[in-house]
């Protein structure tokens, strides 16, 4: 004999559910199907139309099934979905960046073209985000699903989280405006240390007994003299964001501008191999001198396209805040 | 949403727990599940048998309700009864719907 569709459905219902809940279950949903088909045919209609009708009434077997044994028909629920995005903001803030820098400066000091390192950084930089998005939302899932989860989730007043609760401490600080005096002290005084040291460095030198330098000698006067200018104009500015009590689009983009003017350059320089004393770690490693030289100029080339980066990036945030 | 459609979820919030209730004081006497879907729903709670089925387990499941296979019909059928817990949660329930029925009554009348 060919199944019935009564049949049919019980055995779709029964397929999520667990091994020692199916003789029980099914036997009663059969029962209750019985029961609302007599009722129907009772009432005078043939029995095939009376058992479509009570299916389709039911509805899809699979949802029957989840509301029988309490199992989640979301991925992620009301309970865990801000925890989730929570985190996985913060690691899409953090993660990506990492690996991007990462990725290239491997491909830099392994010697890849520009283009390869636009590439691969690129594609690194998607495979990190469906990672992140991938492992993060599996973990929650399975959190989800937890065992004990259910009875949990119908008590509401439940305290067993995985992790504290939301308390009135947790509330955002107010941000800092980058405005104030201290930030203004701290501008200045990072400029003049900054300006002595590249003066020493050029005039005495770091290292004892010689007077090695560790930028080009070359660079003096005249680059010096024009990188003390824009140092001069970046403590005008300091000054001005600092009148202002905050930071402005306008000002932002000044800042930026400085930025660029100091980074541009830098980076030209260092790639003609201009910014930085070609006698330096020949002298100070005589064995692998050549090969730490091209490290550190990768390295400090990156370390000047980081730092304008964030720089601008910082001023626009702050402006953005303020406004 | 329309009107209609934002009237039906309200409802439907509105009436979720009285068929816990419901159930809770009909099942003093053992009732199966199709009975129990007949009676509700000739006593004015509208209930489906896909809300309802699940209902009783969980209600089981948390101690509110005992069961037993009845086969002394030509269909055998599973029985339920609400036990002692469960009638604590009756009480408590229907004492609670009578405060809220109360406050509801002292708001400003409709217009």
């Amino acid at each position: 004999m060919n199944a019935t569709l009564t049949d049919r459905y019980i055995d779709a219902a029964m397929r999520t559910v667990p091994e020692k809940q199916r003789p029980d279950l099914s036997a009663e949903l059969r029962a209750s199907i019985g029961d609302q088909i007599d009722a129907r045919t009772d009432a005078g209609e043939p029995h095939e139309t009376a058992e479509r009708a009570v299916l389709t009434e039911l509805g899809d077997p699979d949802k029957l099934a989840a509301g029988y044994t309490d199992r989640p028909l979301h991925l992620i629920g009301p309970r865990y979905y801000l925890d989730w995005w929570r985190l996985l903001k913060l690691l899409l803030w953090i993660v990506p960046v990492c690996a991007a820098f990462g990725i290239a400066l491997g491909q830099t000091l392994a010697g890849a073209t520009f283009g390869e390192v636009v590439g691969t950084t690129v594609a690194g930089i998607i495979g990190v985000v469906v990672h992140l998005f991938f492992w993060v939302t599996l973990v929650f899932a399975i959190l989800e699903r937890s065992p004990g989860d259910g009875a949990r989730k119908r008590n509401a007043q439940s305290k067993e989280e995985p992790w504290p609760q939301w308390t009135l401490d947790r509330l955002p600080e107010p941000r800092e405006s980058g405005a104030r005096l201290p930030d203004l002290i701290a501008s200045l005084v990072f400029l003049v240390l900054g300006a002595a040291a590249i003066l020493w460095d050029l005039l005495i030198g770091f290292v004892p007994g010689t007077d090695l330098s560790f930028l080009n000698p070359g660079l003096w006067p005249w680059w010096i003299a024009g990188l003390f200018v824009v140092m001069a104009l970046e403590a005008v500015l300091a000054f001005l964001v600092y009148r202002a009590g905050r930071w402005t689009v306008g000002l932002a983009v000044a800042n930026a501008v400085l930025a660029v003017v100091v980074a541009v350059p830098a980076l030209w320089l260092l790639t003609q191999g201009l910014l930085l004393n070609p006698e330096f770690f020949p002298t100070l490693v005589p064995d692998d001198g050549a090969e730490v030289a091209q490290i550190i100029v990768v390295l400090t080339g990156f370390g000047i396209a980081v730092i304008a980066l964030w720089d601008i990036i910082d001023a626009f945030l702050k402006a953005r805040r303020a406004g | 949403m329309s009107e209609t459609e934002a009237l039906e979820t309200h409802l439907q919030e509105l009436r979720r727990g009285t068929v816990v209730l419901a159930c809770l004081r009909l099942l003093r006497r053992p009732g199966y599940g199709y009975g129990l879907l007949e009676e509700l729903n000739a006593r004015g709670f509208d209930t489906d048998a896909n809300t309802l089925y699940p209902l009783l387990r969980r209600l089981e499941k948390q101690g509110h309700l005992t069961s037993e296979w009845n086969t002394d019909e030509a269909r055998p059928r599973k029985f339920y009864r609400t036990s002692a817990a469960g009638s604590r949660l009756a009480s408590a329930l229907t004492e609670d719907l009578a405060r809220v029925v109360a406050a509801i009554d002292a708001l400003p009348e409709e217009d």
